[in-house]
């Protein structure tokens, strides 16, 4: 089928969670995904933070949708089978003036309908941080951690199943209004739509060119992050934030634990002029620590064992202080087209209710007639790790590949990996079995797990070694063979 | 569950693995059994298909693959029992191993247990190369177990970084296989492999060789596709004006090797920071009784020549140790306030084993901080000398062996040994 | 002709840089040895420099896809590319056996090409 009610361009957490939402009504939706996964930009490469709304000026859109999301998210986390975890946020205060800042902070947080906020003492931080050093903190406790692609992953699987389509590796190279339907061009192949929901992220703006001038700009704005081995979990229990900075309006450096056991330092935000720029910098690799160890004095510089980095979407340049609004309307120039633009951080947060929106606005287009056999709970198999031995045993014995450990560092079985490798997106390549059943996540980082999980491609998957990915479309895994086989 | 009860377990069934048991067969214990986590023995071996291995033990110089098989069959032979595809998932302090393979999950309850686990290779964010993120970057080990074990390339046009023996031999590999070798970068003003490997896998084929050098940039959307050097200075920190791009495909880290305790850890084991592995006495006893260690998870070896002499000794321990475990299962080390710490003193980067708890010769493996001519070792006690020995030259990659005698006198006189290279 | 070339001896770790004087049949050392160990290696290495070859074979029906061989003995080096050549073209079949021959006099060197590890029939 090539026509559709509703195509959305861009498969991250925002383009996911609508076609979720969107999935409750009896409409032919269709997602286009340049990535070879979902949430192949900022979606994976972010903190993973469920904010509380703090940072948003109230009566933005930023703020009103970030609290929205907020309180959606355990129900979600609920229904959608992954995890979230309120570890709350302590914004600490350098010294007595920052604590100003608190006091402004804990305002906006209160104007933002935030519960619980509160201005803790130095001793009681100590309490529940014993490694950070402050002169007092405000404490968030609606702040909370998720794992971002998890979730987008999981947002895409429950849409698959209420019967959206998701073509991956498809890339928009064209779109044209006719009369009342958009004649999408891509990769692979032409299609129709009468509504389009622009939710490329970073790329919004190449797709509004495609039919307008587009009344904004986009400024790509880097952040940077380290990760740091599971060892050292043990440093933080909540999420620790300086005192925002007033020269960008951006967070400053974070220090996050992850559901994984991990801790994020970043991001940085440094605005590059090229939107697909993912460089990780010695520079900011160096600041990232160094400002860490302000807060953390026992940091030590070892603890690092990756590094990675994904680009915002602002809509306000540098010179005019970097902070803009969320657009969230129809373009008034292309009726049907729905643009999300500037979309960046508390975008994972607010994702859920931008989709709410979204739907909203579509619902003036077309009466939106509820599914009665919309599915709303996602199914997921138990983790081999997680079980008992009993449950093990009793699972070997049903399937003798789940006997099979194939990644050493984080217990993944030969079963897993093909239950990930058949998922309903058809996402196949090595970072999707990593994003979906952890293997290769480990300290060894792939180092055995790698050659296994190739194998199981080859013989459980009849693919080819040439057309092996990494994470993109062109990220090849392989040249060729060593030795051609005669029938290869 | 399936239940078993052994005399020996051995975790790991690569060259380690398989001459512990070899040994403690021979050494009379009756039921051994060796768990590895491949569906084949002999560890790395299978797929270093280069020779070289052998030479001290027997003479002849073999290549990985036949000098597995060479142990193989011997364990063979003894009937040593062997689980492949096996991965042990934990192992607690009274020695109950929890396995896990097709047949179901296993718990092995072991009167002594060896790990030899071997190791894993440094990767990129061991070594914090900044840049992107693209395909085509692999540890040099896993890049040689493609081309030799599953017939797949990963690559054309290719860089190694690090000049250790697993980079230079992939190094030759690769232009065997019609791969273009564009460089072998290395930060020391040495190369730290053995001169044979220089010669035969870079000097024979032309591979530019960039001493003093680091990779400071890594490039490419999707797939690789340059990365940018830069000479180094005594410091170790890029020199600004240097930078040299290399465009390239595939980049090959040959970064070091990080012995594998992570199951060690996991029970508590103490670990030595330097070596990476555990903390062992004479006998290769581990801090926890009855578990020993032996192979590259307890130092990382030069070759498996001295690997194997020193799991045999390990194998021989274990037997031993089985008639001494009837008597006691308290998971603590007997004696341990009469044992003595070996300590690394000045020049010396570390000293295996790390504790000693009864007078007698013992073997000692070192290595030393950086390269020296014309030096000389000390063992000291208190004030006293136990050996001094004159090297005519030492390297950080080539571990020291010697032998030291340890007197009662000595053992009472000091809570410590060190060991100096001046 | 005479040429002067310098040698890395690879007998012991030291890796001494032996500087040579040869024509091909005459060979003379210069200087840079330690030990007499690095005159006979340098005198092969001027005259009849030789290397011992492994690499791998394309196998058929095999439970893995190469089997990984070595030349019997040493095989002079400005033929290592030729035999590397007739070893990519050849193809065995499985069962292999450790030891066994699997190209007889390879690229007219009088060496043959031998497996060093034992794959079963799939």
């Amino acid at each position: 089928m090539k026509n559709f009610q509703v195509a959305i361009i861009g498969g991250g957490v925002v383009g996911c969670s609508i076609a979720r939402e969107l999935s409750k009504y009896k409409l032919d939706i269709i997602v286009f995904e340049m990535g070879s996964d979902v949430a192949s930009g900022a979606s994976k490469a972010n903190s993973g933070v469920v904010h509380s709304g703090i940072n948003s000026p109230p009566r933005s859109l930023k703020a009103r949708f970030c609290v929205e999301g907020n309180k959606m998210f355990q129900s979600l986390a609920d229904e959608l089978v992954f995890p979230v975890k309120w570890v709350g946020k302590f914004v600490i205060a350098k010294n007595k003036d920052e604590v100003r800042e608190l006091e402004r902070l804990r305002k906006v947080g209160r104007d933002n309908g935030i519960p619980g906020l509160e201005i803790k003492e130095k001793n009681e931080v100590r309490e529940k941080e014993p490694n950070v050093s402050c002169f007092a903190a405000l404490w968030v406790p609606t702040a909370g951690i998720t794992l971002p692609y998890e979730f987008t992953i999981a947002l895409a699987e429950n849409a698959v199943d209420n019967q959206v389509r998701f073509l991956l590796e498809t890339r928009v190279t064209g779109l044209k209004k006719q009369k009342n339907r958009f004649l999408i061009e891509t990769n692979r192949g032409e299609f129709q739509a009468q509504i389009v929901v622009n939710a490329a992220g970073v790329n919004c703006g190449e797709i509004v060119s495609m039919v307008e001038e587009p009344d904004f700009q986009v400024y790509p704005c880097r952040g940077e992050y380290l990760v740091l081995d599971k060892n050292y979990s043990s440093l933080v229990n909540s999420m620790i934030y300086p005192v925002p900075k007033k020269e960008l309006d951006v967070l400053g450096v974070h220090i996050s634990p992850t559901i994984e056991g991990n801790i994020l330092l970043g991001p940085s935000a440094e605005f590059v002029d090229d939107p697909s720029d993912k460089r990780t910098t010695k520079e900011m690799m160096k600041s990232l620590l160094k400002e860490a160890k302000e807060i953390i004095p026992a940091l030590p510089d070892k603890a690092v064992i990756n590094a990675y980095s994904g680009l915002r979407c602002k809509l306000a340049s540098p010179e005019s202080g970097g902070w803009a609004d969320y657009r969230i309307e129809e373009s008034k120039h292309t009726s049907g087209l729905i643009n999300l633009l500037g979309i960046e951080s508390p975008g994972l947060t607010a994702a859920p209710a931008i989709a709410q929106e979204v739907k909203e606005i579509i619902s003036q287009f077309m009466e939106l007639k509820t599914k009665n056999n919309f599915k709303s709970k996602r199914v997921k198999k138990k983790r081999f790790s997680e079980m008992s031995t009993e449950e093990q045993s009793r699972l070997i014995k049903r399937d003798d590949r789940c006997g099979r450990v194939v990644c050493r560092c984080e217990q993944v079985t030969e079963r897993e990996v093909i239950d990930t490798l058949s998922n309903p997106l058809g996402a196949r390549a090595l970072s999707s079995v990593k994003y979906r059943c952890r293997a290769g996540m480990g300290r060894c980082q792939g180092g055995f797990c790698t050659q296994h999980i190739v194998r199981i491609m080859e013989e459980h998957f009849n693919m080819d070694i040439a057309d092996m990915k990494l994470k993109s479309p062109g990220s090849n895994l392989f040249h060729g063979r060593t030795r051609e086989v005669k029938n290869d | 569950m399936i239940n078993q009860d052994v005399d020996v377990a051995i975790i790991g069934g690569g060259p380690a693995g398989l001459a512990v048991a070899v040994s403690a067969r021979e050494h009379g214990v009756e039921s051994v059994v060796v768990i590895d986590r491949n569906s084949w023995l002999g560890g790395i071996l299978p797929q270093c298909i280069h020779d070289g291995f052998g030479v001290e033990e027997t003479g002849k110089s073999m290549t990985g693959p036949e000098y597995a098989e060479k142990y193989i069959k011997m364990a063979e032979k003894q009937g040593i029992q062997v689980m492949k595809e096996t991965m042990v998932l934990r192992f607690d302090r009274r020695r109950e191993i929890i396995a896990v393979n097709k047949k179901g999950i296993h718990r092995i309850r072991a009167k002594a247990i060896v790990l030899a686990m071997g190791c894993r290779e440094k990767t990129r964010w061991n070594v914090m190369i900044p840049g992107t993120r693209p395909s085509g970057i692999y540890t040099a080990g896993v890049a040689q177990a493609f081309i030799n074990l599953y017939n797949i390339m990963p690559g054309k046009n290719v860089v190694i970084l690090g000049s250790g023996d697993v980079g230079l031999i992939i190094a030759r590999r690769l232009k065997f296989e019609g791969a273009n070798v564009l460089a072998v970068v290395e930060i020391l003003p040495y190369a730290s492999g053995l001169p044979r490997n220089v010669v035969q896998c870079l000097d024979d084929y032309d591979i530019p060789l960039f001493l003093n050098h680091t990779i400071i940039s890594i490039e490419g959307k999707e797939r690789l596709e340059q990365i940018t050097i830069a000479q180094v200075d005594k410091n170790m920190v890029p020199i600004p004006g240097t930078e040299k791009q290399i465009k390239c495909d595939t980049l090959l880290l040959s970064l070091g090797l990080i012995p594998e305790n992570e199951l060690s850890k996991g029970v508590g084991i103490e670990i030595d920071n330097i070596t990476g592995g555990p903390v062992v006495d004479q006998y290769l006893e581990t801090t926890l009784d009855g578990v020993f260690a032996c192979g590259n998870c307890l130092q990382v070896y030069d070759t498996v020549d001295m690997l194997s002499i020193d799991a045999k000794r390990a194998g021989k321990n274990a037997a031993k140790h089985i008639p001494i475990q009837k008597q006691e299962n308290t998971g603590q080390k007997k004696d341990r306030k009469s044992s003595i710490r070996i300590v690394p003193g000045e020049g010396v980067r570390y000293v295996v084993p790390q504790l000693v708890n009864e007078c007698g010769t013992i073997h000692l493996t070192l290595r030393v901080e950086k390269p020296r001519e014309a030096s000389t070792l000390h063992v000291i006690a208190g004030g006293m000398e136990l050996l001094k020995k004159r090297l005519p030259w030492v390297n950080p990659a080539n571990m020291i062996r010697v032998d030291v005698n340890i007197s009662a006198e000595a053992m009472t006189s000091t809570e410590s040994l060190e060991v100096t290279i001046r | 002709m005479t040429k002067e070339k310098e040698v890395t001896c690879i007998v012991c770790p030291i890796g001494c840089k032996i500087l040579v004087k040869t024509d091909g049949t005459q060979f003379k050392i210069l200087e840079g040895n330690k030990c007499k160990k690095g005159i006979e290696y340098a005198r092969n290495e001027a005259l009849d420099p030789r290397r011992m070859l492994t690499t791998s074979v394309l196998i058929e029906d095999g439970e893995w896809p190469l089997v990984s061989v070595k030349s019997s003995q040493p095989i002079p080096k400005e033929k290592v590319f030729t035999v590397l050549k007739e070893i990519k073209k050849t193809i065995a079949k499985a069962p292999i056996k450790s030891g066994q021959m699997v190209i007889s006099n390879v690229a007219d060197t009088n060496i043959d090409i031998i497996a060093t590890k034992t794959v079963k029939k799939l």
